[in-house]
């Protein structure tokens, strides 16, 4: 009844592991995407804009972006079946990574 | 509304009927198929998410009530209904921008009390924005059906529809051609939209073809006079269409599994 006959990818588990975040896909594949390269990537709408601009100096940190040091997630739920939503620790939580770019952003590691 | 899943817990499958296009019949198959459903012995809710143009009051009699007199979802000929149109005045425009319809479309899902169901149907508005990004990001759909007529500007649509749909994983159930052609008087049949329009998506996308829908003046004269033709005329040509789909669905939704996510380990 689904469109298509391949099974589509799929996360099996998400862990955090030290500083990124480890997947086990249903296509055998383990990646590994360090919590700074997935907020660099955040595909919201604001962080998408910024993406090319020169970095404002004058901007000011809110308290929790200043205190908030290297990048952690603080939550991070399904959206739907096919994104994860990331709440981060310095209060930003509007980006949804859809499947695929969970998966692009990730390096394999899976074990041989 | 992204990261609020709404659990509805006591509803077996939710449905969204949708299509690209407007003008297709959206409304008028979730309403038969609704109906349908429920003659096949279901306990079925239908959801009206067009926010901007509600269709439900009118097809089942119903119109603006008071809201604080009125428990939601309302009961009609065994459905549970719900739609903006019993909220706002007919005569009076819904002017909002996106994020209020995604949150009228979220309380419609979260807020109402839907009960026990088998099915939940969902009527969708036309396109791709915000009530369906809302319903695909916080409803557990179990599938959508896409609804087309034959003609090839009517399929454009339909298939960014389909689309929108695969790329937030939800299953398509398959397609429902409407307005397939209409039978004369004199019994000949003619096919005013062209022909095989549904048929050549479904193949097109590899999902299943639901069947052909004829025209027939009945189908809106029912609709318009608050009784879906499903009800009013149960043995018409036009009825045992729906019925047969809802024949269908009975026997291929259970099939289909939630393709949920798995909860993440942040430690």
């Amino acid at each position: 009844m689904t469109a298509g006959t391949t099974q589509p990818l799929k996360p099996l588990s998400l862990k955090k592991d030290g500083d990124g975040l480890r997947i086990e896909w249903n296509d055998g594949t383990t990646t590994f995407a360090p919590f700074r390269a997935l907020r660099k990537s955040c595909p919201c709408a604001s962080c998408t804009e910024d993406v090319g601009k020169p970095i404002d100096p004058f901007r000011v940190l809110s308290a929790q972006e200043a205190a908030a040091g290297a990048p952690v997630p603080v939550g991070m739920k399904p959206v739907g079946f096919y994104a994860y939503q990331i709440t981060w620790n310095d209060g930003h939580d509007t980006g949804i990574y859809p499947l695929e770019l969970l998966r692009s952003l990730g390096e394999n590691v899976s074990p041989r | 509304m992204p990261g609020q899943k709404l659990e509805l817990p006591g509803v077996k499958y939710i449905i969204a009927v949708a299509s690209g296009k407007g003008g297709v019949g959206k409304s008028t198959v979730a309403a038969n198929l609704a109906l349908a459903l429920h003659m096949h012995g279901q306990r079925v809710g239908l959801m009206d998410a067009d926010i901007y143009g509600p269709s439900v009051p009118m097809m089942f009699g119903l119109g603006l009530v008071d809201q604080t007199k009125t428990p939601f979802p309302i009961e009609k000929f065994g459905l549970s209904l719900m739609s903006m149109g019993f909220l706002v005045d007919p005569n009076q425009a819904i002017i909002w921008r996106g994020p209020k319809v995604a949150q009228a479309v979220g309380s419609f899902l979260g807020q109402i009390n839907w009960g026990e169901l088998d099915f939940l149907i969902i009527d969708l508005p036309p396109g791709t924005g915000d009530a369906q990004l809302t319903l695909s990001q916080a409803a557990p759909l179990t599938g959508a059906l896409i609804v087309t007529q034959p003609a090839e500007v009517s399929l454009i649509d339909a298939r960014k529809g389909v689309r929108m749909f695969e790329e937030v994983r939800v299953p398509i159930l398959g397609i429902i051609e409407n307005m397939s052609y209409l039978v004369a008087t004199d019994g000949s049949k003619h096919t005013p939209f062209g022909s095989g329009g549904g048929k050549k998506l479904a193949s097109e996308i590899g999902v299943p073809f639901l069947g052909e829908i004829p025209i027939d003046q009945m189908v809106s004269t029912c609709g318009d006079s608050g009784e879906p033709i499903v009800r009013k005329y149960p043995e018409h040509a036009v009825s045992k269409a729906y019925t047969e789909l809802a024949a269908t669905m009975l026997r291929e939704v259970p099939k289909l599994t939630a393709a949920g996510l798995p909860a993440v380990d942040l430690g």
